[in-house]
């Protein structure tokens, strides 16, 4: 009992917590628990407050965000100029995952839509992990193809005029 | 109205310039305090990746530092434990024979300076004697001049302790201050840096441990007298690149002179550590510092010498990690000119023309 005390003591509930997430996130799908302390690594944590923009349309996209807990709102200026809310991001989704492909402009604005904790991952940390660590990068980059092909199904299956 | 507009966007700057102008005026009063400081910041900015390796696997930060602390501890003991026990008889046997060796050497540049005075009449204006005699006597001085850097060696890890336990809360803070809209940029550019400037000093670190250790090794096996105060010598000097192989050529060479007298040790010497700058060059250095950024010899020359220009020893000491922060500072610069400010046309995105089937 008392071992265990210390144990509890020394070690830090919160990374349990984190990793579990992880697991749940389908980008990191296939990727093994202790892999996942390498992608965990790479990652930077930030919350933003309710109301504060991510990034904007047409800013140069370095990252992908992963979020945790909290809110976004995804949202593009339609042909007058005004925001339309296009998407809303919740805890276990991610967005922005151009980012890791290419250095080129955003597509649409994100703002905090309560008190968010997110994830980031940059181009640069990517890199770094698909060199380092090639098992987790062929997962990533597998994943990251899957779901670009999603999302370009979506948009030819989508009906006319939308 | 629009008045009013631009008196709010200059009054928000107010705050964060007084604390600007206030940090500045802080550091101008209070340079030589914040000293151990800076240098407490860079140990524990070395030793970050390594508590991090334990927090990101369970182990609450205030534990990984302790344990940390308490091997680093016992290594350093036994480390400084068994080279004072080698060093302490060298250093003895130093004082020893110091007037000796000092005697012959002086012996050495009279005869020489007799005979080039001789030949070349000019020579004696220079009075190379006199400047060896000058040198000589400084040796013991410089020594003593030393003994104030020791004090540092107990405020600099007592300072990094608590840098270490504290530091990652205060940085966190800072990341959830950022200007929102900008944090993605500022990140960015954070983690550049921060991969190339800590891989390169984590890199040039290891370089000077093996190379100590294996100098240590060497010089031991070849029976040279004060291996261990020389081993040291190259070790620190390792962390100017090349400067390590060619401190310890020149300065072996002479003790082996002193020690021997022939030839023979001499050339020995000068083969190990030509031996030791190839094995540095193919091996330590590609597999150490290959994510690290690339210097030209040249640039790290100059930020040397204009270190140490601008703040002495410790100038030299700063200049390499500081023009490891310019470079990627000022790569990243460049790629913001043409990413951010378009002063380039973008390149074109991937465009496929066969349609998604």
């Amino acid at each position: 009992m008392g071992l265990l005390n210390v144990f509890s003591r020394i070690y830090d509930e919160e990374i349990l917590r984190k990793l579990d997430f992880l697991r749940q996130i389908s980008l990191f799908e296939g990727i093994k628990k202790g892999h996942l302390i390498h992608v965990l690594e790479s990652l930077q944590e930030r919350t933003y407050l309710k109301g504060e923009t991510i990034f904007a349309q047409a800013d140069i996209g370095r990252a992908l965000f992963i979020v945790f807990d909290g809110r976004i709102e995804l949202s593009r200026l339609d042909a007058a100029g005004k925001p339309e809310v296009i998407a809303e991001v919740n805890p276990g989704e991610f967005f922005g995952e151009m980012a890791l492909l290419e250095e080129m402009p955003r597509t649409a604005t994100a703002t905090a839509a309560e008190e968010t904790k997110v994830f980031m991952l940059f181009k640069i940390k990517l890199d770094s992990l698909l060199f380092s660590y090639p098992k987790i990068g062929v997962v990533i980059a597998a994943q990251l193809a899957k779901i670009l092909s999603a999302r370009l199904r979506a948009v030819l299956e989508r009906p006319a005029g939308n | 109205m629009a008045t009013d507009a631009l008196k709010k966007s200059y009054a928000q700057f107010l705050l964060p310039v007084a604390i600007g102008i206030a940090a500045v005026y802080f550091i101008v009063v209070a340079k030589g305090a914040l000293f151990p400081f800076v240098l407490s910041a860079a140990l524990a900015y070395v030793l970050n990746p390594l508590i991090s390796y334990f927090e990101v696997r369970g182990f609450k930060r205030s534990y990984a530092v302790a344990a940390l602390y308490i091997t680093a501890g016992a290594v350093v003991f036994l480390g400084v434990w068994l080279l004072f026990h080698f060093l302490s008889s060298e250093l003895q046997d130093l004082q020893r024979t110091w007037p000796t060796y000092a005697e012959r050497l002086q012996a050495y540049v009279t005869n020489l300076n007799a005979r080039l005075v001789k030949t070349y009449p000019v020579l004696a204006k220079i009075g190379l004697e006199a400047r060896l005699q000058h040198l000589l006597e400084l040796v013991p001085q410089l020594l003593l001049s030393l003994l104030p850097a020791l004090t540092l060696l107990f405020i600099v890890p007592f300072i990094t302790f608590f840098m270490l336990i504290g530091g990652s809360g205060i940085i966190d803070y800072l990341l959830d201050h950022l200007p929102a809209r900008h944090s993605e940029l500022i990140l960015h550019i954070t983690s550049r840096i921060d991969g190339s400037l800590g891989n390169y000093l984590r890199g040039i670190l290891t370089e000077a441990f093996v190379i100590f250790l294996i100098a240590f090794t060497g010089l031991m096996l070849l029976g040279l007298n004060y291996a261990a105060v020389i081993a040291v010598l190259i070790g620190i000097s390792s962390l100017v690149p090349y400067l390590g192989a060619m401190v310890g050529a020149v300065l072996s060479s002479i003790v082996a002179y002193l020690q021997f007298g022939t030839l023979l040790p001499i050339i020995k010497i000068l083969a190990f550590f030509t031996g030791i700058r190839f094995f540095d060059d193919w091996f330590l250095q590609p597999y150490i510092m290959k994510k690290a950024v690339d210097l030209n010899p040249a640039v790290i020359l100059l930020a040397l010498m204009a270190g140490g220009e601008i703040a002495g020893i410790w100038g030299i000491v700063f200049s390499i990690p500081v023009t490891c922060i310019l470079k990627e500072v000022l790569q990243i610069a460049i790629e913001l000119q043409e990413t951010e400010f378009r002063w380039k046309p973008k390149p074109e995105p991937t465009r496929i023309s066969i349609p998604y089937t």
